[in-house]
């Protein structure tokens, strides 16, 4: 392989990379708009490139610093500095030479590779390294055999890379989790098969056409299909029992979500699945046994981690060994107090208050002995304060009796505080917000000194029945003025059920327009009943 | 006697408008692309026209590290006048800058240089660099800013955890930040991470948690506020500072463009590092 050549291959790479970038972007662990992997790598070949466009050198040795310099000034993102590193070796391991056999092309991949390896403080398997490592290693058997020619090394080289691309889901959990091959490896990969699609088509080579491996696969072909939506909760846990039945506990959990394992052995199983629904999992396993190392992680936003170990997350178990459970209604709600980090939730509220049972066994799901619940409605209150008495666990009730003061509470929560100190401060959240409860009477009655007809809109403040009228925001409004709205920076608004758009936007707009002051930010709550429930605060 | 080695940053250390002068530091940008468009962070784009478009644009920009060749340039040329050179960089958990200095540093022959990954973020950065440039040998440079790198700490108060998230640096849980509720998430950078210290519905409620939390860590040696387009609030904090830390400078820095990608706008910092 002479100057001109090598020159073409790069030119074939740039092209092959070019049309392939995106693919290889769509593998990115993290499907952020920063760093690219292909984007990156494509930019870095690019600058490889620039300066050899106008170059007639018929040794290779001198396209080859050429791609080594541009490469290292235009390298963008870690795997841009590492191609440069491959670049840099590659023209090493030729200098000095204006052609190169088929063996010192491939002694040039192998020493590529070293160099990329030599880059980096702590080489990491199953990445860009793996690949070309791999693909250095399969030019040199293919040299060593008596028909080598370079399109074959490079043929060789492409495949090698292929294969290695294929197993890095293997080697690295980061990937496997996300369902995909490594980027930059993979675009290595594409990198060698332009080369070899620029030689092949240079030398002709007819004979090859048997050898040589199919076309890159598409990412999409690599990639396991990533859900569209609804990623759920990757839930994973310990049983500790006695004769645990592992088929019936796999048949039982497979039911309930996907990518389903279950190992180990009648004394101890793993258990590992994608669920929409942790909860029931949980509830379901801990009716075999101990439940140790719970982990539920919310995909959706697990796989954008790129900090390791900065725990604290919803799922990862928290250290002061104290769980969350809440009374709630409304799906919208639902959501919230779960990404709040609530652990377990009874579904009830308003006019459906669930049972002291519902409650307990929604405690004793959580795997943790001290767990604080929050009523969330005041009709719950006392048949919370049941379960006291009916479990081992330390478990203390916050008497939040809305929506608002139920949230106010969850959110001061926090993992690396005790108990107590969490009770404290979550009281003291519950009794700062202020709660608009907004719904229609339904009956006819007076009450503290209102007289309110059947159908009328009702705003309560705190509990109490406060103002009546026909219009929501004209009763919100009073109520927000009663509540004195100037010592406010900001009103929530949960939607119910019952409220449509027009209804929704034309509270928001009377709201803004008596409250200038305030910030409004409207939730879907999806609760029954009260079309508007408002936190101020 | 004056130091004869030079002093080099990036842009991500937010320094102090009269300390580049001052302490006679140079700064590499690192750059923000808005689509195909790049510009230099702090030399091609001011902040304010930064964060204007961010506001406006619908994509959000990306941000990249300087390109190994780019430090390379620059070490050669501090060469000529230095017998060395300390390079003190974002930390490597959040950007290849280290990565790209060290090979950049590799391909300049006969020149010391000395790369600190210095673990942190924005003006930290800038409180190590003084100490570097107040020492007279690179050596006692060195192992002055490695005896800090662990206690420096970034405290954070973003408004809006959407941009750190879309920059894929943080996600909701870690921050522990729900995914419906707009909560303002305070966060600490510390030991490599970004750990999350509280969640606050509202921000007047949010600034006395953060100046709390800081309290709890003093002694400082350095402090210093940082800010996203939010100077009145930064000016105050920084203020109250000076009148109960008699004796430190707390001087005010800008969030850069690039930090800025992650942080957005409105973002505040008390920065630090601990006695």
């Amino acid at each position: 392989m002479d100057g001109p050549l090598f020159k073409r291959a790069l030119l074939g790479s740039l092209s092959w990379l070019s049309s392939n970038h995106e693919e290889v972007n769509r593998l990115n662990v993290f499907p952020v708009p920063d760093g690219d992997t292909g984007t990156n790598m494509l930019l870095t070949l690019q600058s490889a490139v620039e300066d050899i466009k106008e170059s007639n050198a018929a040794e290779v040795s001198k396209i080859a610093k050429l791609a080594s310099h541009g490469s290292l000034m235009g390298a963008r993102g870690n795997s841009g500095v590492i191609l440069s590193q491959i670049f840099r070796g590659f023209a090493r391991a030729v200098e000095g030479k204006s052609s190169l056999t088929p063996a010192e092309l491939a002694t040039a991949f192998v020493e590529a590779a070293n160099a990329a390896y030599r880059a980096v403080n702590k080489p990491t398997e199953g990445t860009i390294l793996t690949v070309a490592r791999e693909a250095g290693r399969a030019a040199s058997a293919a040299a060593d055999s008596p028909d080598a020619t370079v399109p074959r090394v490079i043929a060789a080289a492409a495949a090698g890379a292929r294969a290695a691309v294929l197993k890095t889901p293997s080697q690295l959990q980061i990937l496997r989790d996300a369902g995909v091959v490594d980027a930059g490896g993979f675009g290595l990969q594409i990198i060698l098969e332009g080369m070899l699609k620029t030689v092949e088509e240079s030398e002709s080579v007819a004979a090859l056409a048997a050898s040589r491996p199919a076309a890159a696969p598409a990412a999409s072909q690599v990639a396991v299909a990533l859900p569209e939506e609804g990623w759920g909760y990757c839930t994973e846990f310990l049983i500790e029992g006695t004769d645990l039945d592992l088929e019936r506990i796999k048949n039982q959990i497979e039911a309930l979500g996907n990518s389903v394992l279950v190992v180990g052995e009648p004394e101890l199983v793993k258990v590992h699945v994608h669920t929409d629904d942790p909860t029931r999992v949980i509830t379901l396993a801990g009716g075999y046994g101990k439940l140790l190392k719970l982990n539920v992680g919310d995909m959706s936003t697990q796989h954008r981690r790129i900090l390791e170990g900065a725990g604290q997350g919803a799922g990862a178990p928290r250290s002061n060994g104290v769980g969350v459970v809440a009374v709630v209604a409304g799906s919208g709600l639902v959501q919230i107090f779960r990404g709040l980090g609530v652990d377990a939730i009874v579904e009830g509220g308003q006019t459906m208050n669930p049972s002291t049972q519902d409650m307990l066994t929604a405690i004793e799901s959580v795997p943790y002995d001290e767990v604080i619940l929050l009523a969330n409605n005041k009709n719950v209150i006392l048949a919370a304060k049941q379960v006291l008495g009916l479990t081992k666990k330390n478990v203390h009730v916050i008497e939040t009796h809305s929506v608002p003061q139920g949230v106010a509470a969850v959110v001061a929560f926090r993992g690396d505080r005790s108990g107590a100190d969490n009770l404290a401060a979550m009281k003291a959240e519950a009794q700062r917000v202020q709660t608009i409860e907004v719904t229609h009477a339904v009956r006819d009655t007076r009450s503290n000194g209102l007289k309110v007809k059947k159908g009328d809109v009702i705003g309560l403040i705190n509990d109490k029945l406060e103002f009546a009228g026909t219009d929501y925001g004209e009763v919100v409004n009073k109520a927000l003025s009663k509540l004195g709205a100037d010592s406010y920076e900001l009103v929530t608004v949960y939607r119910g059920e019952g409220a449509s758009d027009d209804e929704l936007q034309k509270l928001e707009s009377d709201i803004r327009s008596t409250h200038p002051g305030l910030e409004i930010e409207v939730q879907q709550g999806g609760q029954q009943h009260y079309p508007f429930i408002l936190s101020v605060e | 006697m004056k130091r004869s080695f030079a002093v080099v940053t990036d842009s991500t250390a937010d320094l102090p408008d009269a300390w580049r002068e001052r302490y006679d530091i140079e700064v590499v940008p690192l750059k923000v692309l808005f689509g195909e468009e790049t510009f230099r962070d702090g030399v091609d784009m001011s902040n304010e026209e930064f964060f204007a478009r961010l506001a406006t644009s619908s994509k959000l920009p990306t941000t990249s590290a300087p390109s190994p060749g780019e430090f390379a340039e620059l070490y050669t040329r501090l060469a000529k006048d230095h017998d060395g050179c300390i390079s003190i960089h974002i930390g490597r958990q959040l950007s290849a800058t280290v990565e790209a200095a060290r090979v950049g540093a590799q391909a300049v022959d006969g020149f010391r240089v000395s790369v600190i990954d210095s673990e942190t973020v924005t003006m930290p950065m800038a409180f190590l660099c003084r100490v570097a440039a107040e020492c007279t040998t690179l050596d006692e440079a060195a192992a002055a800013v490695e005896k800090r790198i662990p206690r420096c700490r970034v405290l954070a108060l973003l408004d809006t955890l959407r941009y750190i998230e879309m920059g894929g640096r943080v996600s909701r849980a870690q921050a522990m930040i729900g995914t419906m509720l707009d909560l303002k998430p305070l966060l600490l950078v510390v030991d490599r991470e970004i750990k999350p210290v509280d969640r606050v519905r509202t921000r007047s409620r949010a600034i006395p948690r953060m100046v709390e939390f800081f309290e709890k860590d003093m002694p400082v040696e350095h402090v210093g506020v940082v800010h996203a387009q939010a100077p009145e609030e930064a000016e105050l904090i920084a203020a109250d500072l000076r009148r109960r830390l008699p004796g430190l400078e707390v001087p005010v820095g800008q969030i850069g463009c690039v930090l800025g990608t992650h942080t957005g706008p409105k973002a505040l910092g008390l920065v630090y590092i601990k006695k």
